[in-house]
């Protein structure tokens, strides 16, 4: 995403412009439908989910404050929270806690043909498995530290290297794609 | 101060916050943090650059249509905040055309209640008006016609020959009315004014005017030993007469 577009579709919601919500969609759309997933396990619920944040996003798109958060992490966060809610409504009954699905770290959907994308998906492999597991208790399920040592049941300072190594990691992977990006901006 | 900041950073209070489970006081020291150490600023921007990037890596293809049902969604939102503002203005419209009719409708019943008093009150004068005049006229009547009533003529003395004037006594229904004929004519700063004795009281009785109409009996207060007198007083009347300008006197 570039910073020029971020910026251009932050105006376009700032004008209540419906269009913000169009390229929201193009270029978050899938990602927060990933993010939505992940929590709810149920691709039905997901679509759910994704629907109402964007209903949210719309109504609230006049308390987004860019020097606060990028406009990423505000869309995250409304789609997380939005997720968890859904989650504990549907949940109330099955008492069913939000687990760890370590399979999920590989399930990634094959038809996203993004180049940025496929890009960070070669590199992810090369993070390894207990990195990711940390990442995504850290990222999905917002645990804390102590939590993610509780429920993985590994010693704290672990924890705390593993997530220090997977953010480096992913800080590369990050590195690269957005050198691609440029690259590709280039041509 | 290094020391503070590697406590912040070991809790997790930065990854909550860009979670958004922070509560509001969390959040505050948090974006102070932000503001205030470069190190925390770096921190939180590789944080939400790592989020993004882990994200995108386990983003899925939304499903087909679901863009359009989404697009649709919003678009109702709007439609329904559009009514509503359309129902807001048209009320807002409603109350403030209320609000004006209501102060006119209350402004012209004031009036009306102002109005309607003062013409009671005119109505009440007038009845009190009538009554009296009614009065005078019915004692006038039998003053006029009442055998025992003496008539005496008032001449003027000295100072005022011309003046000719009529008074009714009538002892028996004690009654007494003066009717002046004629007044000498004054300068313009001066005018002829009526007294009555009675048991020793000056009574003013007020000012004889000519052009009132010739006609016209002047009520006298009833006593037995009274006199009336009439005098020339600067225009517009005196509070007592003064005496070395009597021109006439009544005795009855």
């Amino acid at each position: 995403m570039s910073a020029l577009l971020e910026k251009h579709i932050v105006e376009l919601l700032q004008e209540r412009n419906d269009k913000a919500i169009s390229l929201l969609y193009e270029h978050y759309g899938d990602t927060l439908y990933g993010v939505a997933k992940k929590v709810v396990r149920d691709e039905e619920l997901a679509q759910d989910v994704l629907q109402e944040s964007f209903v949210k996003i719309w109504k609230k798109s006049d308390s987004y404050d860019a020097s606060k958060a990028k406009l990423f992490t505000w869309l995250f966060r409304i789609t997380r929270n939005t997720a968890i809610d859904k989650l504990r409504s549907v949940n109330t009954k099955s008492d069913k806690e939000i687990q760890m699905d370590v399979s999920d770290v590989y399930n990634l959907g094959v038809e996203s043909i993004k180049p940025e994308l496929i890009d960070v998906r070669e590199n992810l492999d090369k993070i390894e498995n207990k990195y990711q597991v940390v990442l995504e208790a850290l990222f999905f399920h917002g645990m804390t530290q102590q939590e993610a040592s509780d429920e993985l049941d590994i010693p704290l300072g672990t924890i705390k290297s593993r997530l220090k190594i997977g953010l480096r990691e992913l800080r590369k992977i990050y590195g690269s794609s957005m050198l691609l990006a440029f690259i590709l901006n280039l041509i | 101060m290094k020391e503070k900041i590697k406590i912040f950073l070991d809790s997790d209070l930065l990854e909550k916050y860009l979670l958004g489970t922070t509560n509001t006081q969390e959040s505050m020291q948090v974006e102070r943090y932000i503001a205030m150490y470069p190190e925390v600023r770096k921190t939180y921007n590789e944080l939400q650059e790592n989020l993004e990037t882990f994200a995108k890596i386990h983003a899925i293809k939304t499903p087909e249509g679901l863009k359009n049902k989404i697009i649709a969604r919003i678009k109702s939102e709007n439609a329904g905040r559009r009514k509503f503002f359309r129902y807001a203005i048209a009320a807002s419209f409603a109350a403030v055309m209320f609000a004006g009719a209501s102060y006119f409708l209350w402004n012209q019943n004031q009036n009306l209640q102002e109005e309607n008093i003062l013409v009671n009150n005119k109505i009440e004068t007038l009845k009190e008006d009538m009554r009296l005049e009614l009065a005078d006229v019915r004692n006038q009547f039998i003053v006029l016609n009442n055998p025992q009533t003496r008539r005496v003529n008032v001449k003027g003395n000295n100072s005022a020959k011309e003046l000719k004037a009529v008074a009714y006594i009538n002892p028996v229904k004690k009654l007494s009315y003066i009717n002046v004929k004629k007044l000498p004519n004054l300068p313009k700063n001066q005018s002829f004014q009526m007294w009555a004795e009675v048991n020793g009281e000056m009574i003013n009785l007020g000012i004889i005017d000519e052009t009132a109409g010739k006609e016209k009996l002047l009520a006298l207060p009833y006593a037995d030993k009274a006199f009336s007198y009439i005098t020339i007083e600067p225009k517009g009347g005196n509070n007592t007469p003064t005496v070395e300008n009597i021109v006439a006197k009544i005795d009855y």
